[in-house]
């Protein structure tokens, strides 16, 4: 095999699932009518920042080598605080603060100060009580929830400030401001994760934990920091969520743990560490997102949605493995 | 040798009530090529994790350069100026050679005061330190998972060449190299110590104890059983003493 192909079908395989994406969205264009309209793959993109932000942290904490299940609940408490605090009916309080727009930021650093803290909380468990990170953070994925039903009380606040509202109503060439705030995000953190030493280490800590020890690489700072943003950026997707819904149900994102899940495995991200990169994630988010449009727009009842999902999980962990094969080849 | 560059004084280790070392001290001087021989179990591998900071001694005492010395993780050994080379590769294969050669000292130019990883100015570095050292690795951007055994070990050993440090202590650094590979790597460890770099190395083949050492210490059941110039003992003395048939030169030198 000559250099060139070789480069060529290495650039295939570390992008599958954008050309699985760009395949999906062809297929849908051709065969679903008005599929193909501007309005649908902005409507797309919109649709999927919530779970985009969300994905993110996942994956770092993935990528590290760990795994962080509270971020749906973490999200869904960051939405509650925020809609207590800032709706207006409800249980909300209706807190005013002048100028109007000094709510934006306050609301903001609520949400990711209260994801920051659980992640922390999570964080220093893992690294300090060396407890697995799969059952502390499902232990928080149920006391934070618990939590979001105890300080609702099971009810739910409505109305939220329209000047944190606008964020959900303003648009930008199409989109409105809380998706580029997504895309923004995955601009950010892929470049965090490409292109300094911090993101370097994450990677090479979820390859292999004791060399980077022994390298001198500072491991338990490092995966206390990817607990923590993987919290505060769960706080982000909360502030998004309020936003979108304006106001906070005490279920509010049940389930979207499981897609984040599906949008990270599909993006590329193995659940063994070390492999994965961010683009991929967002390009998984992008495709659970085109299937459901599709799903509505043919009418087919929602429930089939899960059973969609969960192939799609099924067929890219089946890509993965045969992936590697492929890769073991070019070697 | 005025001030020899690391003494250790009666270091003892215990897992539980278990004695790994009951007293270990011996002493490497700059440029020095010390081998480190003993049975499987004899302690060879926990007194190195010591010196490198991957365990705390129960008891005794180092000096480094003359200066009292306990290195708490492996990030404190490194900067002191300890390199380590460990049996079981410290390699990650999710990552391509550069990354490994340079792992946690990675060049970073700033780009609006945040430290970025400068790609280009680590490859072209790790490209001449490979080159030199007679290492040919096809592509450096190839994840290590893609790399033989022996292409593998070749990183780590040019890893420590590279970095050097005032000590480097080699845990069986040979085990998956080839005749011509493991030759060029005793070369290595020569050059090395040259430079005035103290080395320790552990190995089970007499032979390459004997090619490159200045001084073999032995070590039995946790205590020094031997430590003898090259030059004054024989392979069949040191085998000797390491099966305990004799105590030949014990209790340490001077």
């Amino acid at each position: 095999m000559n250099p060139r192909t070789r480069h060529a079908l290495e650039f295939v395989l570390d992008n599958l699932v954008w050309f699985m994406l760009l395949l999906v969205l062809v297929v849908f264009s051709l065969f679903i009518p008005n599929y193909f309209q501007l309005g649908i793959f902005a409507n797309i993109i919109e649709a999927s920042s919530v779970l985009g932000v969300m994905s993110i942290g996942l994956a770092l904490v993935i990528i590290a080598g760990h795994m962080d299940l509270s971020v749906e609940s973490v999200a869904a408490l960051s939405a509650m605080a925020v809609g207590i605090l800032f709706c207006s009916s409800g249980i909300g309080l209706g807190v005013q603060l002048h100028p109007q727009w000094l709510m934006v930021p306050v609301s903001l650093l609520l949400a990711l100060a209260v994801g920051g803290l659980i992640g922390a909380f999570n964080g220093y468990l893992v690294v300090r009580v060396k407890m697995s990170a799969f059952i502390i953070t499902l232990a928080s994925y149920i006391w934070v929830r618990g939590l979001v039903l105890v300080i609702s009380g099971g009810r739910s606040a409505q109305d939220l400030a329209p000047a944190i509202r606008w964020f959900g109503i303003q648009r930008l060439i199409g989109l409105p401001l809380t998706a580029w705030i997504a895309v923004a995000c995955f601009v950010v953190f892929s470049l965090i994760m490409a292109k300094t030493p911090f993101g370097r280490h994450l990677v090479m800590i979820g390859g292999n934990e004791t060399a980077t020890f022994r390298a001198g690489i500072r491991v338990n700072r490092n995966l206390v920091i990817a607990f923590v943003l993987a919290g505060a950026i769960a706080g982000l997707a909360g502030w998004l969520l309020a936003i979108r819904t304006s106001g906070a149900t005490a279920n509010l994102g049940i389930g979207l743990l499981f897609n984040a899940f599906a949008a990270v495995v599909i993006g590329g991200v193995s659940l063994k560490g070390g492999v994965g990169t961010l683009p991929g994630v967002y390009a998984g988010v992008l495709l659970l997102s085109a299937i459901n449009t599709a799903i509505n727009l043919m009418g087919l009842p929602a429930n089939f949605t899960q059973v969609i999902h969960g192939l799609l999980v099924l067929a890219a962990v089946l890509l993965d493995a045969f992936k590697q094969t492929i890769r073991q080849r070019l070697a | 040798m005025s001030e020899p560059l690391l003494v250790l004084d009666k270091v003892t280790k215990n897992y539980g009530a278990i004695e790994a070392l009951k007293g270990i001290s011996f002493s490497i001087g700059r440029g020095e090529v010390v081998a480190l021989l003993g049975d499987n179990g004899a302690g060879k591998s926990t007194l190195v994790k010591i010196i490198s900071g991957g365990l705390e001694p129960t008891s005794g005492r180092m000096l480094f350069e003359g200066k009292e010395f306990l290195a708490r993780s492996p990030a404190e050994a490194k900067a002191a100026g300890i390199e380590t080379v460990y049996q079981d590769l410290s390699l990650c294969t999710n990552v391509d050679v550069v990354a490994n050669f340079f792992m946690g000292r990675e060049i970073t130019r700033k780009v609006l005061g945040i430290p970025v990883l400068d790609e280009r100015a680590m490859e072209a570095v790790v490209g001449k330190a490979l080159a030199s050292a007679g290492t040919r690795i096809p592509s450096l951007r190839t994840n290590v998972e893609h790399l033989s055994g022996g292409q593998r070990q070749a990183i780590e050993l040019n890893r420590f060449v590279h970095w050097g440090g005032k000590l480097v202590l080699l845990d069986e650094p040979f085990a998956a190299l080839g005749v011509e590979q493991t030759r060029r790597g005793l070369d290595m460890i020569r050059q090395v110590a040259s430079q005035g770099i103290g080395v320790v190395i552990i190995t089970h083949i007499m032979q390459q104890a004997f090619q490159v050492a200045d001084r073999i210490v032995v070590i039995r059941q946790g205590v020094v059983a031997g430590d003898v110039a090259r030059n004054k003992t024989s392979p069949d003395a040191v085998i000797n003493m390491i099966t305990g048939e004799t105590l030949a030169g014990a209790g340490p030198a001077g």
